[in-house]
């Protein structure tokens, strides 16, 4: 009962730790998207709270909090209100799996711990994209629920859109999945130790960057955001699935959007980028001496890929238009899809015959 | 994707471009470039402003001469300038002075205002001046009908540099609206 009570203690710690960091994560890049965006725009961003604004993500939670929560007529209340949560909650859990640092264990009262990663269960990066589908209910019920033409129409574009671009995003990691043998994000990224070109973008015999390109591509248009954003399409749809939703639980959907674009940049260092490896062997922590504080530099190395590509996103938006509805279609099925598939195949043959 | 409008076959050059996102890497390359030099162009307006040229057209005042006296002399002109009918005046005689005139009584609707400076234009003894204020914004559409007192208010506040009274500016100007035996000497 001790030792249980221990791991749950520890575990609880961690996912505190690991959710903190998310909100934290995501009240930053709150700020950042405006202020990136402005720069890119020739504006300024926030300005008002704080000095150059960075106190902004607080004064929007305060005023989130604080605003009044309306529930529209006609809405079916329990989907409504169950449609934020159903959203928030895959968003935040596929965070589980997630590797931060690198994979070392230490003991406290018998029970082993790996500081870095919630829990190494051996499908991963499979858990993920469940979970990830899953948060497509939300946006559907969401959609249906709130009564309204816009939110239905923004809630169908998604479901189509998730459907569509999850599929691809499924297969892209498959060559990755092919080459490190293995589902679990740790295995995947222990797998890509060494210099920059081992890790799976460049790694030989079948270097993932077609799988690479497919993915951001794919993530990008499953967490809704520009250029791909037709669910929330404001000049279209007034804000699509969440037209109706107000105070907290607009907060919800929208701490869910940027939390999953976290998810999936975390995904996308940790099987294609070399998730918290240096790109050179070893730490400069381990040759100075303080080989204890290796894994500073390694959680470093995490975080700088993951917010290259949370960057990344913040470009796409200031530079892409957003695409037709079918375009988007056509350009997930006919372009997007042949390629995973083709990637599946050479990389197949190429593992199968490197290994000979 | 790849094949152009006018050949159906593959032109690989522009095949190469598509495969590579040449398009959106040009227009990526650009958005950096703004944010690597990043110079806004945006004022944060509150508490900067930009220089509002000489000719602006702001809030309508009424101006006095260098003695404190006012300038309008009541001719309506400016009301029948007016293509909104902002303005009402009330003329009448100045008492125990029958020649001259003043306006007892002078309205404006700013609500309805469109600062096109038409009465600016009309007034023949230039009463009437475009200060450069422009934040006028005010919870109570009410206030914003203005009255003699405050009209004049604004242009004293706005052009402290007065004219001289009109007979005095120049030996030969045409002067009226002047009691004659107010009349003051000219200069040499």
């Amino acid at each position: 009962m001790t030792e249980f009570g221990l791991r749950l203690a520890i575990s609880l710690t961690q996912i505190a730790a690991v959710m903190g960091i998310v909100v934290i994560t995501v009240l930053i890049l709150t700020l950042a998207e405006r202020k990136v965006l402005g720069w890119m725009q020739d504006r300024m961003g926030p300005m008002e709270v704080g000095p150059y604004g960075i106190l902004q993500p607080f004064a929007d939670a305060i005023k989130l909090f604080f605003k009044e929560d309306i529930i529209p007529a006609g809405a079916n209340k329990f989907l409504f209100t169950m449609a934020p949560i159903l959203c928030l909650i895959p968003a935040f859990i596929g965070f589980a799996v997630i590797p931060w640092g690198p994979n070392q264990t230490f003991e406290v009262g018998g029970v082993t711990v790996r500081p870095f990663v919630i829990s190494d269960i051996n499908i991963g990066i499979l858990y993920i994209l469940a979970f990830a589908s899953l948060g497509a209910y939300g946006i559907i019920l969401g959609g249906w629920a709130s009564n309204s033409k816009y939110s239905l129409l923004g809630g169908l574009r998604s479901a189509a859109q998730i459907i569509s671009y999850e599929l691809n995003v499924g297969l892209s990691i498959v060559g990755v999945l092919i080459m490190a043998g293995s589902l679990s994000l740790v295995k995947i990224t222990d797998a890509q130790e060494g210099w920059f070109w081992d890790w799976f973008l460049f790694k030989m015999p079948a270097p993932q960057i077609f799988a690479f390109v497919v993915y951001v591509i794919s993530s990008v248009a499953e967490t809704n955001r520009v250029p791909f954003d037709l669910p929330e399409a404001e000049s279209e749809l007034v804000a699509g699935f969440f037209t109706e939703y107000s105070g907290l639980r607009f907060a919800f959907f929208f701490l869910a959007e940027y939390a999953n674009m976290v998810l999936v940049s975390c995904v996308a260092a940790a099987m294609f980028l070399g998730g918290w490896n240096a790109p050179y062997p070893g730490t400069f922590m381990g040759l100075i001496g303080l080989p204890s504080l290796a894994w500073v530099e390694n959680t470093m190395w995490f975080a700088v890929k993951t917010y290259s590509l949370l960057f990344l996103f913040f470009w796409l938006r200031a530079t892409l238009p957003r695409l037709r509805y079918d375009q988007l279609m056509r350009f997930g099925w006919k372009v997007m899809l042949p390629i995973a598939l083709g990637n599946i195949v050479v990389t197949s043959l190429a593992v199968f015959f490197y290994n000979r | 994707m790849a094949s152009t409008t006018t050949t159906k076959r593959v032109n690989l050059y522009e095949w190469f471009k598509t495969i590579t996102f040449y398009e959106i890497l040009v227009g990526m390359k650009a958005t950096l470039s703004h944010l690597l030099n990043y110079r806004p162009v945006t004022l944060q307006y509150p508490h900067e402003k930009r220089t509002l040229p000489d000719n602006y057209r702001g809030m309508l005042a009424l101006l006095r001469y260098d003695d404190g006296t006012e300038k309008c002399v009541g001719c309506d002109l400016c009301e029948a300038a007016c293509p909104s009918r902002v303005i009402r005046v009330v003329s009448a005689e100045v008492p125990g002075e029958p020649t001259k005139r003043y306006s007892k009584e002078y309205y404006m609707d700013m609500t309805r205002c469109l600062f096109c400076g038409m009465c600016v234009d009309a007034c023949p003894v230039d009463a009437l001046g475009m200060t450069r204020e422009f934040e006028w914004a005010v919870y109570d559409k009410r206030q914003l009908h203005l009255n003699k007192e405050q009209l004049l208010a604004i242009g004293d506040r706005s052009f402290p540099v007065r004219e001289k009274r009109l007979e005095l500016q120049h030996p030969n100007v045409a002067f009226f609206n002047v009691a004659f035996k107010h009349v003051p000497p000219k200069p040499d």
